[in-house]
C-alpha cells in the first residue's frame, strides 16, 4: 500500500495522538493553547491539501478499496475545513465541558480522520470502518459533559440507535458480498453491467439494508428519531459537528455508493429503483423536519429539526439522479456548513452554563453584540434559503435539478417549497427573537443587558463563517465550477 | 444424510439477526438490548464467512474479502462495547437505572 496516499489521514491521526500526549503534560490554565496547537495542525493539513491539489486521474491503492479522486479531494476540504471550524469553537467551550481537555481536541481529531477516510472510501469494508471511526467517536464526544444527565441521555441514546443502524448496515454488506462475490464497489459495477448477478433478490435486500445504514447517518426519515434528542443533549460544538461533518459523510458515502457501486442511472439497469425510493424519503424528511421545527422553542433543538429537513433537501439532488443534481448537493453542503457552525456558535457563547437553549437567550442580542445578532441573523437567513446567501444557491440549484432536464417527481418540488415556506415562519421566529425578542416574558423577568466579550477563537469563527455564507452566496461560480468537476468522477449523465 | 449447505448457513444467520432486531426492540434493558445488537453482528459475521468459503471461483477480487471484513467486524465490535458499557455505566451511577423507559429528561 501506497502510504503517501493516506498521509492527510495520518497526519490528522497523528496530531490527535500527539494532542492527547501533550495534554498530560499541559498545566490546567494551559489547556486552551492545545486547541490552538490543534487549529493550526489542521490548518496545515488543510493547505497541503490544497496544494497537492487534484491529480487528472484517480488514483487508487493496489486493492482498489481507497480512492483519491476531485470527488474526495472535495469532500476532504469541507471536512478539515469543518474541522478546524469546530476546534476553535471547542476553545470557547471547554471550560464547560469539565475534562482535562485535551481528550475533545484528540476525538475531534479522530472522528475527522474517519470523515476523510469516508471521503475515499471505495469499497464496502472502507466504508465500514470509516463508519465506525466516526460514529463511535461521537457517541464518546456526545456524552462528554458527563455531569450533565442530558449529555449522557443523548449519548446512550446515539450509542443504541447508531449500534442498531450499524448491524443492519453490516448484514446489507454481507448480503451484497453473497451475491456479487466482491466488496469493492468497481468490481460489484463491473459485475452488474456484465448481468453475472445470480441472486437478484439477495442483492436488493441487502442494498435496501445498507440504504437504511447511510440514511441513519444522514438523519432521513425513517431513520432519524436519534437528531433531536443527540442535537439538543450533546455539548454545543459536537453538534455542529456533528451537522455538518457526520451528515456530509452520510452524503458523501450515498452518492458513492449509489453511483460508483450500483451504478444508478436513470437509462441503467433496472435492478433497483433508488429514485422512488428516495424520493418518497425526501418527501417525508423536508415534511417532518419542518413540521416538528414549527412548535420548538428549544435551539438545538429547532435546529435539529430544521437540519433533518435540510438532508431530504440534500437528498433532491440524489433522486435527481443527474450530474447537476449531484454537483447541488455538494454546493449545499459547502454553504450548510458556514450557516451551521455560524449558528451553533452563537448558541454555545449565549446559553448559560447548563441551562436549557431556550429561544428567550436570544433577547436583546443587538444590544449585547451586534456581531453575534448579524451572525445570527445572517446564518438563520441562509439556513432558511434568503438570496444572496449561500444557502440561496444550495436550495435553488437543488429544485433546479430535479425540475430540469425532466420533472421526474413534479409532487416532490410542491413537498419542497412547502418546506421552504414552513421553513420561513421558524426561521424568522429566530430573528424575531434577536430584535423584538421581550426574553422571559412568563417570569416578569427583564432580559439580560450586559454587552458580551467575545474570545478571539470566537471572532474568528464568526468572521470565516460571515465571510463564506456572504462571498458563497454573492459570488458562487468558483464553487460551483469545483463541484462540477468534483462529480466527473461518478460518470453521470448531464 | 446430506451435507450441511450454505443455504443451512444463510438461514441461521437471518434467524439470528431478527432474534437480534427483535431484541433490540422489544427489550428495556439496556445491557440486554446491547447484547441484542452483539447478536445482529454476529448473524452478519456468519452470512460473511459462510458467503465466503462457498464462494464460487470470480475474476474479481480475492476469495478472502468477506472473512478479511469479519475481522474489521469483530475489531470494531470490541471497540463500540468498551465505549458502550462505559456509557450505560456512567449513566447507572447518575440514574441508578438502566431501563431506556426512564430516559425522558428531553421531551418533544
Amino acid at each position: 500500500m501506497n502510504l503517501t496516499l493516506i498521509s492527510l489521514e495520518i497526519g490528522v491521526a497523528l496530531l490527535g495522538v500527539l494532542v492527547l500526549l501533550a495534554g498530560l503534560w499541559t498545566p490546567p490554565n494551559r489547556q486552551h493553547l492545545l486547541g490552538f496547537c490543534t487549529a493550526l495542525g489542521l490548518t496545515i493539513v488543510l493547505a497541503l491539501l490544497v496544494k497537492q491539489g487534484v491529480a487528472v486521474d484517480p488514483i487508487t491503492d493496489s486493492s482498489g478499496g481507497f480512492v483519491l479522486d476531485g470527488l474526495a479531494v472535495f469532500f476532504k476540504a469541507l471536512f478539515l475545513l469543518a474541522g478546524i471550524l469546530v476546534t476553535l469553537l471547542t476553545m470557547g467551550f471547554s471550560n464547560r465541558l469539565r475534562t482535562a481537555g485535551a481528550e475533545v481536541y484528540a476525538l475531534n481529531c479522530f472522528a475527522l480522520c474517519g470523515m476523510l477516510f469516508a471521503a475515499s472510501a471505495n469499497s464496502f469494508v472502507m466504508l465500514f470502518v470509516s463508519i465506525e471511526l466516526i460514529t463511535i467517536t461521537f457517541y464518546v464526544l456526545t456524552s462528554l459533559q458527563s455531569h450533565r444527565l442530558r449529555s449522557l441521555e443523548a449519548g446512550v441514546k446515539y450509542l443504541i440507535l447508531g449500534a442498531a443502524a450499524s448491524a443492519i448496515m453490516v448484514f446489507g454488506i454481507a448480503l451484497i458480498y453473497g451475491s456479487a462475490h466482491t466488496l469493492q464497489f468497481n468490481f460489484i459495477a463491473n459485475g452488474l453491467a456484465a448481468g453475472h448477478m445470480k441472486q437478484l433478490l439477495l442483492f436488493q435486500l441487502g442494498a435496501l439494508l445498507l440504504l437504511a445504514g447511510l440514511a441513519f447517518k444522514i438523519a432521513a426519515v425513517p431513520f432519524q428519531v436519534w437528531a433531536p434528542d443527540v442535537y439538543q443533549g450533546a455539548p454545543t460544538p459536537v453538534t455542529a459537528f456533528l451537522a455538518i461533518g457526520s451528515k456530509a459523510a452520510g452524503f458523501v458515502l450515498l452518492l458513492r455508493v449509489l453511483y460508483t457501486a450500483f451504478q444508478v442511472q436513470p437509462d441503467g439497469p433496472r435492478l433497483l429503483e433508488p429514485a422512488a425510493l428516495l424520493s418518497l424519503m425526501a418527501a417525508a424528511t423536508i415534511l417532518f423536519g419542518s413540521l416538528c421545527a414549527l412548535r420548538q422553542r428549544n435551539l438545538k433543538r429547532l435546529l435539529g429539526y430544521a437540519s433533518i429537513a435540510s438532508a431530504g433537501y440534500a437528498l433532491l439532488g440524489i433522486v435527481a439522479l443527474n450530474e447537476r443534481g449531484a454537483a447541488a448537493v455538494l454546493v449545499y453542503l459547502a454553504g450548510y456548513l458556514f450557516a451551521i457552525v455560524a449558528a451553533f456558535t452563537v448558541i454555545s457563547i449565549l446559553t448559560p452554563d447548563d441551562e436549557d437553549e431556550d429561544l428567550s437567550i436570544l433577547a436583546e442580542l443587538h444590544q449585547r453584540s451586534p456581531m453575534m445578532a448579524v451572525t445570527l441573523t445572517l446564518a438563520v437567513a441562509s439556513l432558511a434559503g434568503i438570496p444572496p446567501l449561500a444557502g440561496f444557491i444550495g436550495k435553488f440549484l437543488l429544485l433546479r435539478a430535479v425540475i430540469e432536464p425532466t420533472a421526474t417527481f413534479p409532487w416532490l418540488v410542491s413537498v419542497a417549497l412547502l418546506g421552504v415556506v414552513a421553513s420561513l415562519y421558524y426561521y424568522f421566529g429566530i430573528i424575531r427573537e434577536i430584535f423584538w425578542g421581550t426574553g422571559q416574558w412568563w417570569t416578569e423577568k427583564k432580559p439580560e443587558s450586559a454587552r458580551i466579550k467575545l474570545a478571539d477563537s470566537q471572532v474568528v469563527v464568526l468572521l470565516i463563517c460571515l465571510l463564506g455564507m456572504l462571498v458563497l452566496g454573492l459570488y458562487p461560480q468558483p464553487l460551483l465550477e469545483l463541484a462540477t468537476d468534483a462529480v466527473q468522477v461518478l460518470k453521470l449523465a448531464n | 444424510m446430506t451435507s450441511v449447505g450454505l443455504e443451512h448457513y444463510i438461514v441461521v444467520s437471518a434467524v439470528l439477526f431478527c432474534l437480534g432486531l427483535l431484541g433490540v426492540v422489544i427489550r428495556r434493558n439496556l445491557i440486554v438490548m446491547y447484547m441484542s445488537l452483539e447478536l445482529m453482528l454476529n448473524a452478519a459475521t456468519l452470512a460473511l464467512v459462510a458467503f465466503s468459503h462457498f464462494q464460487p471461483p470470480t475474476p474479481n477480487g480475492s476469495p478472502f474479502d468477506g472473512q478479511i471484513m469479519v475481522f474489521f467486524i469483530i475489531t470494531v465490535a470490541a471497540a463500540e462495547v468498551a465505549v458502550g458499557l462505559a456509557l450505560i455505566v456512567a449513566l447507572y451511577r447518575k440514574r441508578q437505572t438502566i431501563d431506556v423507559a426512564d430516559l425522558t429528561s428531553m421531551k418533544l
